[in-house]
């Protein structure tokens, strides 16, 4: 179920089912000190082989999870470490080469078959980076049983738990990345301790499980957040929700989009049509210039990596460049592409990608958002097609409201479609609160982290029911 | 630094009841042209699975470890660690099996440089459109090592390559994947992508109605995987039978009537296949890889059984579900007297399937829809259908091709359907 969730890796959940609690082990950081004089080696080396545009990015990563759930308790933990040499050759392409072998011999041996033979050139490196401010507490020195005394405290904390809950879980992932970026003229380096703790309840409704989360997620002290006693009842209530029986009425229907919902549509809109990627279709282009409107007027969309705690934020990118906003959308129109450079891992191949993605609030109450129709919750996944404007958006829950409150009818398993521009253009209001999602997921093993900011969203378009069992 | 006999050392210390070392170097070259990237990897990656019995049971572990990601102490710890948090039924292994004897690698990848390889391949890439190309090539060697003093080695190579397709103002996105560079078909591929990006430029929406619906071999492959056929394959999970929440049971027709038909279905999982993607002599627990049936004459007739679920039901392990190979029929694939309508799909954008009860959701990218002797393309609408009921019924075309991890029919055609706009 965990797995399912993405709330950890199957491995973690298998873990967390009966662990026990294993002795304290304390286990300090494996970083060689002289890390940093193999980088400038290799940079000044490959400078020496005549390439240019070098950069050697470096990660020392360790993925923490602990879990508690209603069989047992436990921690796994993995680490991994990549260096990636990049460099421009004569011909003006751009060559990376990259192992996993973070040690004196594994870079020169990389640097080796990228410029063999060279000698090192002299090279400026600037001012070296100001020493890291250590996390409090660090998460690198906790023993196994000080953090799952964390997610115990946070598992005992909802005690109302209802018969009908037949799984529950509490989760805490810690990712914790060391990252060196060494150039010319610039040499860097980043610790970034993304958090994420969350609850997941599971009961059943007739003959399918009713799966409910609360997360938070951020970057910095394991301790800065906590999940509220409001969200952990929430989770609960989602869970042992009992789902309408009859029919969905395929139409049109007024909606809001709760913020994980949002997220969903913004970030596949985002990776689908506003990246430098997309542009290259040709439906892309000529559908959205730099200039053109994109949505109503009331959304304004900013990329914003520096926004302290954000989980999807950092100090620099995967080139060493610092962390600027960027303004996607403009008051509706489209403002720039994102083109900011990211691997996942910090090890892949570059690609656009946002880290966190803030949805500038409005003016309404959420509460008074909606009247009649529908509150779509619990993203399913969004698919935007970039060829025929199409959009389908799938929900696990539409909640009915009527005369500003809820019916107490609530439909499983449903679809928002449409064109896309008819969905943005619906769009005429935006909560003035906003909630704060993180994401974590995994291409090619390797884990990306995004995060948004955003309220609920109120429009207009076709609600249909999804594909069910019969 | 993690090494291989560090690895098997600590593990015979620890006097467990079994274990396997999976040992993967792999070297890989990729080439961007849009980006003018050119990439290199190396990397030694070790695939761990213990087992330990304990009074109450037996706990497994499955791990992936980083060449650099600590001591082989502190891994075999882990995963010792992690086997016994998991302790479940007891079961006993069975001896490993003789590995499938299969090929995997390309002559022309085994040796030489990868990255002038697939500068190569890329060069050559066939262009009747505008075309950019991103390609990838993986020589990969793996060793095996087990507890019962069995070892086993092989080497394999794999082809990938993405590809954005662009005529006039429309674009389409390509993906092959092959363990030889001939396997990846890159010129029919291409030449298909001309034909309906020139479809695309004259599509217009679609009209709803019931229709007899076709599936053509990019829509059926949808992403290049499995596509629809992957509903089969989520019903063949061993462990999800054994919970009780797959379909239809073994033994029994996976839909009424479904053995009745004059061209049942049968659908054969062949991991031992030569150059299939998903092949291979041994699965990642050691297990031999073996042949079997997931549907035979539209009856279910064999789970994918990792070597817990084969101990658990007094089988030998299989391997799991790995290349579909799929029966051809004799449907000569013409629409000539199908149907009154027949909307011919040829493009999906997505493919949602529930694996439990196989309904599915095809949002179309390109379609034709073929009326009353006219056919007028279209983009965008919706089909849903019921995929195990229709694919049990459907009439399989008689021209074969293998593409990916699929061998079978080019196309199917299911007789009712609707299309929603």
């Amino acid at each position: 179920v965990l797995a399912s969730l993405g709330v950890a890796s199957a491995q973690a959940a298998l873990w967390a089912c009966g662990a026990r609690q294993r002795p304290a082990r304390r286990r300090a950081s494996e970083i060689h000190p002289e890390i940093r004089t193999w980088l400038r080696d290799a940079v000044a080396t490959l400078l020496g082989a005549g390439f240019s545009a070098v950069q050697v990015l470096a990660v020392s990563r360790q993925r923490t999870t602990a879990a508690v759930d209603v069989l047992g308790a436990g921690v796994a933990r993995a680490r991994t470490t990549g260096v990636v040499l990049t460099a421009r050759d004569r011909d003006g392409a751009l060559r990376e080469h990259v192992t996993n072998a973070l040690s004196q011999d594994g870079i020169a041996a990389a640097v080796e078959e990228l410029a063999p033979k060279a000698r090192a050139a002299s090279v400026d490196f600037g001012p070296p980076p100001r020493p890291l401010p250590v996390p409090r507490p660090d998460p690198d020195l906790l023993a196994d049983g000080q953090i799952l005394a964390r997610v115990a405290a946070l598992a005992a904390r909802d005690r109302e738990l209802s018969s009908r809950i037949v799984y529950s879980a509490a989760v805490m992932d810690i990712d914790d990345a060391r990252v060196w970026s060494v150039a010319p003229g610039r040499d860097v380096e980043q610790r970034l301790v993304r958090v994420r703790r969350s609850i997941t309840r599971v009961a059943w409704d007739g003959s399918r499980p009713i799966i409910s989360e609360a997360a938070r997620a951020w970057r910095g002290g394991l301790d800065d957040q906590d999940l509220a006693d409001s969200e952990l009842a929430a989770a609960r209530e989602g869970a042992l929700a009992m789902m309408t029986p009859r029919a969905f009425e395929d139409r049109e229907y007024p909606f809001a989009l709760d913020p994980a919902v949002t997220a969903s549509l913004i970030e596949a809109i985002v990776q689908t049509l506003l990246t430098s990627t997309a542009a290259r279709r040709p439906e892309v282009a000529d559908r959205l210039a730099i200039g053109a409107r994109a949505a109503p007027a009331l959304v304004t969309l900013i990329d914003d990596p520096g926004v302290p705690g954000a989980y999807g934020g950092f100090q620099f990118d995967d080139t060493g460049a610092p962390a600027n906003p960027v303004r996607l959308i403009d008051s509706g129109l489209l403002a720039t592409r994102l083109a900011r450079p990211r691997r996942a891992g910090h090890v892949a191949r570059v690609e656009p990608l946002s880290s966190h993605l803030r949805l500038l609030p409005g003016a309404v109450e959420r509460d008074q958002l909606l009247d009649e129709g529908f509150t779509l919750e619990g993203p399913l996944g969004t698919v935007v097609d970039p060829a025929s404007d199409r959009v389908v958006i799938a929900v696990a829950r539409a909640r009915e409201r009527s005369g500003g409150k809820r019916t107490g009818r609530m439909f499983a398993d449903i679809e928002l479609v449409g064109d896309l521009s008819s969905l943005l253009a619906s769009v005429t209001a935006l909560s003035n609160q906003t909630t704060v999602i993180g994401v974590r997921d995994e291409v090619g093993g390797q884990p990306r982290w995004r995060s948004f900011d955003m309220p609920w969203l109120r429009g207009r378009g076709m609600l249909r029911a999804r594909p069910r069992a019969t | 630094v993690i090494t291989g006999p560090d690895l098997a050392n600590e593990l015979v210390l620890r006097g467990l009841a079994e274990w396997v070392v999976i040992e993967r170097a792999q070297e890989l070259a990729s080439l961007d042209e849009h980006a003018r990237v050119r990439r290199r990897e190396h990397r030694v990656l070790w695939q761990l699975t213990v087992h330990v019995d304990t009074p109450a049971g037996r706990g497994s572990a499955h791990l992936v470890i980083d060449a650099a990601a600590g001591s082989a102490s502190a891994a075999v710890d882990q995963a010792v660690a992690l086997a016994r948090a998991s302790v479940g039924p007891a079961w006993i292994s069975r001896p490993l099996a003789a590995p499938a004897r299969v090929k995997l690698e390309d002559p022309a990848l085994a040796t030489g440089d990868l990255a002038d390889a697939v500068r190569e391949l890329v060069d050559k890439l066939p262009r009747p459109v505008g075309v950019t190309a991103r390609a990838s090539l993986l020589r990969e060697r793996v060793d095996v090592v087990a507890r019962q003093g069995f070892h086993t080695e092989w080497t394999a190579t794999l082809a990938r390559v993405d590809a954005l397709a662009i005529a006039g103002r429309r674009s389409l996105a390509i993906t092959r994947e092959a363990r030889q560079l001939g396997g990846l078909a890159l010129s029919a591929a291409l030449d298909h992508a001309k034909r309906d990006l020139h479809l695309l430029q004259q599509a217009v929406a679609p009209s709803a109605g019931p229709c007899a619906l076709v599936l053509r071999a990019d829509a059926m492959l949808h992403d290049d995987g499995l596509g629809v056929w992957s509903a089969f394959a989520s019903q063949a999970d061993a462990v999800v039978e054994r919970q009780g929440l797959t379909r239809y049971r073994e033994r029994a027709p996976i839909a009424p009537g479904a053995d009745q038909m004059a061209e049942p279905l049968t659908i054969r999982s062949n991991g031992a296949l030569d150059f299939g993607v998903r092949s291979a002599p041994l699965g990642d627990q050691g297990d031999a890889v073996r042949v079997f049936a997931l549907v035979e004459r539209g009856t279910a007739a064999g789970l994918g059984l990792s070597p817990r679920e084969g101990a658990l039901r007094g089988r030998d392990p299989n391997g799991g579900v790995r290349n579909l190979e799929v029966a051809t029929g004799s449907w000569p694939g013409t629409l000539d007297g199908v149907a009154p309508r027949v909307v011919e799909v040829r493009r999906l954008r997505s493919l949602a399937i529930d694996p439990y009860t196989g309904e599915a959701s095809l949002e179309i990218a390109l379609g034709i829809d073929h009326t009353a002797g006219a056919s007028q393309p279209f983009r965008g609408g919706s089909i849903r259908i019921d995929l195990i009921a229709s694919l049990a019924k459907a009439r399989r075309s008689a021209t074969a091709i293998t593409r990916g991890a699929y061998k079978g029919p080019d196309a199917v055609l299911v007789e009712r359907a609707e299309l929603l706009g």
